[in-house]
């Protein structure tokens, strides 16, 4: 209840900016509102209120462009991991913007965004489309090749049960990766369920919210949760 | 222009008229062929003019089914075009119907039809439009004005074409199709709506909802060869009123009726039909058959059949085997599978097959295998369970009783070759009877052609289901499966519910 009053809030803030597509940040700040574990973001205009982040948020950091005309920040050089000192920072943030300059630049860049930094784990994807006949669908696939070149989705209608949730999880070709194979140990199967379930209800209790891309989840060891590292959400027109 | 010339004609005293017709619960009975003038009509609403509501949803589709009265109209003075002969055809599939039948040929040819509709005014719910597609849309107002409630439209229309339907349909009368010329069958009353002669199957407890009147036809054909019992039929059509939803929620509380069946295409609200598949289903088995599964969107629909626990297959006759199992048998515990044999090759591709659906072969239950082995020291009691050529009708009982009592099985599959081996057709009769005092799932396999219609002559008027193949027995037990676990999932917490405008207060 309080959650879903917070996020129609947030909503209608980003609303007010005449903007339908959340920047990564805010998408981040909207799922975890919602209980999605998710890497702690917050916006930077300049280089001194990253260093300023970066030192609340602790080393080591991500930087992130972040602009409203960047989907694909990797795609410009617009992304510096494993930052571990204020040097770090500094030259990151110069980086960056150089980068952007030279590969978009028309874009209008609002700052950089500073990131937790979490290990990398086996990636998951997480999406949510509005289905023309169906309304709100809940999308599951393992990340990288798996979604694009195999196309190994499973798909269900929101809200999900918990059997839904692990039932679509199961249903993709490359689930043994998730069980734990020679020798790996198992994936945290609920913790990815969990994310899933709640992504179905966001979708289904905030119609506002017409796509959500959580892409990649970062599924950690069986009993070590899962978080959304990346999120792309987008509104619909009013 | 036309329009115009439209509304000008309903003058507003057959309009009070229409709303009489359709107040009083039950229609005067009068006798069916002579209607005398009906005067006592006007008087009656006047007493209870308040209560003339209008039609609710849900009323029409039972009338649609349980029909007090039904007129067929047709013209079969007309030349052109197929209409008349359909109109014939229907005309006489109805005559299986107890209930009353009224017939209006609107050229005033045929012996002991009405000429006109009015002339049936209040007598019939439901009205079966076995016209051309001009003549049925000059007559739907007409139609509408006696008194009916719902209407079986044959004749398919352009969506801008269907004005007057609309029109009927905004008074609160219900409409099935256009397009469905295969229109109702309710097996139980004699109901035959259809415009195609020879569609009446045996009575039973399968209900099949079609999209397509060529597919109907073919399950409706298919059930006939096999003499498979059909409770009630229904061919949507192009959905101008009624919808898959709608029938389904029907057909969930229809108690002729233990397994739905639906063959269909695209819905237009899939939140709608969804509530209503997953609501049925947790009453009786639903069998969806969908085409299209070459486009993304059928990802959708699966997931949809997933969630709402519908079994999916693959094509007609799947249909009717998982169909024909799930109203005969038992839903199934468990996945473990016995296979009973008196031949050993069909026994070792009924593993492959068993395999292929997701279920397993059980390990017999050490009690059992000596309860076998002790009495009958040739049978091989390692599953699957060889019986031998020489085995009649006592073995394989006596090899059933044990492992239907063995906690270790959950369902059995029978393989019994006639041809290179002592048993006999009369020995399937007796298997037959030992599996009546059973509660575990049975389905028989004869492999092969000549023998299986043997063994199927016998078993089709009984509770176990017969396959020619292994693999077709095995689709139908994980059908049985599939519809196990949705019992075992319905004495869980109850799931959320999907909904359009989700409520505020969703705990978890």
């Amino acid at each position: 209840m309080v959650a879903k009053k917070s996020v129609l809030e947030f909503i209608s803030s980003i609303k007010a900016k005449k903007r339908r597509e959340l920047l990564e940040f805010e998408a981040k700040k909207l799922i975890s509102i919602w209980g999605i574990h998710t890497t702690h973001a917050e916006l930077a205009h300049d280089v001194q209120e990253a260093v300023k982040l970066a030192r609340e948020i602790k080393y080591p950091v991500v930087l992130k462009v972040a602009s409203p005309d960047i989907i694909h920040k990797s795609d410009v050089r617009g992304v510096k991991v494993g930052l571990s000192s204020e040097l770090d920072v500094k030259h990151a943030f110069e980086e960056i913007m150089a980068n952007v300059r030279a590969n978009k630049p028309n874009a209008n860049v609002l700052g950089v965004t500073v990131q937790e930094y979490v290990p990398s784990a086996r990636e998951v994807v997480v999406g949510m489309v509005h289905d023309k006949t169906f309304g709100p669908t809940v999308m599951f696939g393992l990340g990288g090749v798996w979604v694009d070149v195999m196309k190994d989705i499973s798909f269900r209608l929101a809200p999900l049960t918990r059997d839904d949730a692990l039932e679509m999880i199961s249903e993709v070709k490359g689930y043994l990766l998730l069980t734990g194979t020679r020798g790996a140990p198992p994936a945290d199967i609920e913790a990815l369920a969990d994310i899933i379930q709640k992504v179905g209800q966001l979708a289904a209790e905030v119609p506002e919210i017409v796509e959500m891309d959580l892409n990649p989840v970062f599924v950690f060891d069986k009993g070590k949760g899962a978080i959304a590292v990346d999120a792309r959400i987008v509104l619909g027109k009013d | 222009m036309f329009k115009k010339l439209f509304k000008k004609k309903p003058a507003p005293k057959p309009m009070k008229r229409k709303v009489v017709a359709r107040k009083p619960k039950k229609p005067v009975r009068t006798k069916p062929i002579k209607p005398k003038p009906i005067r006592k009509r006007p008087i009656k609403p006047k007493a209870v003019p308040k209560q003339v509501t209008p039609i609710r949803k849900g009323d029409g589709v039972k009338a649609l089914f349980e029909p007090s009265g039904v007129v067929i109209v047709g013209a079969s003075g007309t030349k052109v075009g197929t209409a008349p002969t359909l109109f014939r055809s229907a005309v006489d599939n109805m005559r299986t119907y107890k209930g009353k039948t009224y017939i209006v040929d609107l050229s005033g040819k045929m012996e002991g039809a009405f000429k006109d509709v009015k002339k049936v005014y209040g007598k019939a719910e439901l009205a079966v439009l076995a016209l051309s597609q001009d003549l049925a849309l000059k007559n739907v107002k007409k139609i509408v004005d006696a008194g009916v409630r719902t209407m079986v439209v044959s004749p398919s229309y352009e969506r801008e074409q269907q004005t007057e339907l609309l029109e009927a349909k905004k008074q609160g009368v219900r409409i099935l199709g256009p397009n469905s010329a295969m229109g109702v069958i309710n097996t139980r009353t004699g109901l035959n709506t259809s415009l195609e002669r020879e569609m009446m199957p045996k009575q039973g407890e399968i209900a099949i909802i079609s999209q397509s009147n060529s597919v109907g036809v073919a399950v409706l054909d298919l059930a006939r060869l096999r003499g498979i019992g059909v409770s009630k039929f229904v061919s949507l059509g192009d959905k101008t009123d009624v919808d898959e939803a709608e029938l389904i929620n029907y057909l969930s509380n229809d108690s002729d009726t233990r397994v739905i069946c639906i063959g269909m295409g695209d819905v237009r609200d899939g939140r709608k039909f969804v509530d209503a598949l997953r609501a049925a289903a947790e009453k009786k088995p639903v069998v969806v058959l969908r085409a299209g599964i070459a486009r993304l969107e059928d990802r959708i629909y699966d997931a949809a059949f997933k969630q709402a626990r519908a079994i999916r297959v693959r094509d007609v006759e799947e249909m009717l085997d998982v169909a024909n199992a799930l109203a005969k048998q038992p839903p199934m515990a468990g996945d473990k599978i016995v296979i009973i044999s008196n031949a050993h090759g069909p026994a070792v591709l009924a593993m492959d097959a068993v395999h292929r659906e997701g279920l397993t072969l059980a390990k017999l239950d050490e009690k059992t295998a000596k309860g076998i082995s002790q009495r009958h020291p040739g049978i091989d009691a390692a599953n699957p369970i060889d019986l031998g050529m020489e085995a009649r009708a006592k073995q394989y009982e006596l090899v059933l009783k044990n492992v239907l009592a063995d906690p270790n099985v959950d369902g059995v599959m029978v393989i019994n070759m006639l041809k290179s081996s002592l048993l006999d057709v009369d020995d399937i009769r007796a298997i037959a009877e030992v599996l009546k005092k059973f509660k575990k799932p049975v389905v028989d396999v004869a492999m092969g052609g000549e023998s299986y219609v043997l063994v199927h002559d016998v078993l089709k008027d009984t509770n176990v289901p017969a396959y020619d193949s292994p693999e077709r027995a095995s689709r139908a037990l994980k059908a049985l499966r599939m519809y196990g676990r949705v019992k075992e999932k319905s004495k869980a917490p109850p799931v959320p519910k999907v909904t359009k405008k989700p409520k505020a207060a969703r705990k978890r």
